[in-house]
């Protein structure tokens, strides 16, 4: 049988952590929500600069003279460049459940709509980052960095997150009793 | 600057690893939330294991740069809330989509667009969430160290061989 992974979660976990000790010995710990607070602020500068200047929470990032574009930006956007140069040159070895758009577990739920999902998709990322911001992190900010350095806040995060994924997830996929 | 450049080259590391152990797919995370597939659970506890330990050892030589956030009871718990119900709808998270859209998936697009129009809403509603869910109960960037008064590395050890050894032993690949 072919492996249905390219590295196995050992691998990937040892290094993650090896990579989350080197950051922060270097610089600091890993993050990726700010930065989509990051990116809405520098472009509110651009478009509406009055509006960014009056918004309590945007008016911190994005200045006119300081973007605010740091550390944490170069991180997330450096994410999309290895991410996206391995996926080019590893598509062959990647397992065939894990490529494509329309993952084959929601389609045998949800059906073929590609609309559909989507949506979903939308509508998840909306929450995401409404929750990640309100929580001040997500899951490499919070989970992966803030657990790691033992933050009380992290282990909060942790527990309120997964629960409510797990339930939500058990929720979409809950079978029918006839 | 060269804090932009070491940014960016973590950044690629970090995006590297999370695509080459498959914790951009959906069967991995949605598997993982249905609790039948242990893969990101047995990924995040190895991470976390090794991560506290070189933490708190960098700790001890002065020279681990921390960044604790502060805890702010109910903001956090019902952002934790929130979020875990986007996570478990779209099958990503903030970092995983970023690097499932350079992949090339459509869904995943679709997500780091809705993550951009959730960072705005929330910008537009913070004046009124500073004052009722993050300025009450907020307790400050505490640790387990700060609430049990010992040094760090006492926690640190325990719980990262507790978190390994429920990755390498005790879990299972999977349940059904």
């Amino acid at each position: 049988m072919e492996p249905d992974y390219i590295i196995s979660w050992k691998v990937a976990g040892i290094a993650l952590g090896l990579l989350l000790t080197l950051a922060t010995a270097l610089v600091q710990p890993l993050g990726v929500s700010t930065q989509f607070v990051v990116s809405d602020a520098v472009v509110a500068h651009k478009v509406a600069p009055e509006f960014a200047e009056s918004n309590a929470y945007l008016s911190k990032y994005g200045e006119k003279e300081d973007w605010g574009v740091g550390y944490g930006w170069m991180l997330v956007l450096g994410m999309f460049v290895g991410g996206g140069v391995a996926a080019m040159l590893l598509r062959k070895r990647q397992p065939q459940q894990d490529k494509g758009s329309m993952p084959s577990m929601w389609q045998a739920r949800f059906g073929d709509s590609v609309v559909k999902r989507d949506m979903a998709a939308f509508g998840g990322g909306v929450l995401l980052l409404f929750g990640a911001r309100l929580a001040g992190g997500c899951t490499s900010g919070h989970m992966i960095s803030g657990i790691s350095q033992l933050a009380v806040s992290s282990f909060l995060f942790g527990v309120t997150a997964f629960g409510a994924a797990i339930l939500m997830a058990h929720f979409l996929y809950r079978t029918r009793q006839g | 600057m060269s804090t932009l450049i070491i940014g960016f080259l973590i950044g690629c590391a970090f995006g590297t690893i999370l695509y080459l152990s498959g914790a951009t797919s959906y069967r991995r995370i949605l598997g993982t939330l249905r609790l039948q597939d242990m893969w990101i659970i047995k990924l995040m506890a190895t991470a976390i294991g090794v991560g506290t330990l070189g933490i708190y050892l960098l700790d001890l030589g002065g020279l681990a740069h921390m960044s604790v956030k502060p805890a702010y009871l109910w903001g956090v718990g019902l952002g934790g809330l929130i979020f875990g119900v986007g996570w478990a709808v779209s099958g990503f998270c903030p970092g995983t989509c970023v690097v499932a859209a350079a992949e090339g998936k459509k869904d995943a697009m679709f997500t780091v667009l809705g993550a951009f129009v959730g960072a705005f809403l929330f910008s537009l509603a913070f004046p009124v969430i500073e004052s009722t869910l993050i300025s009450r109960a907020n307790f400050g960037s505490i640790t387990l160290e700060d609430l049990l008064g010992f040094n760090g590395i006492y926690i640190a050890i325990p719980f990262s061989l507790a978190l390994l050894g429920l990755a390498f032993f005790v879990l299972k690949d999977r349940y059904e």
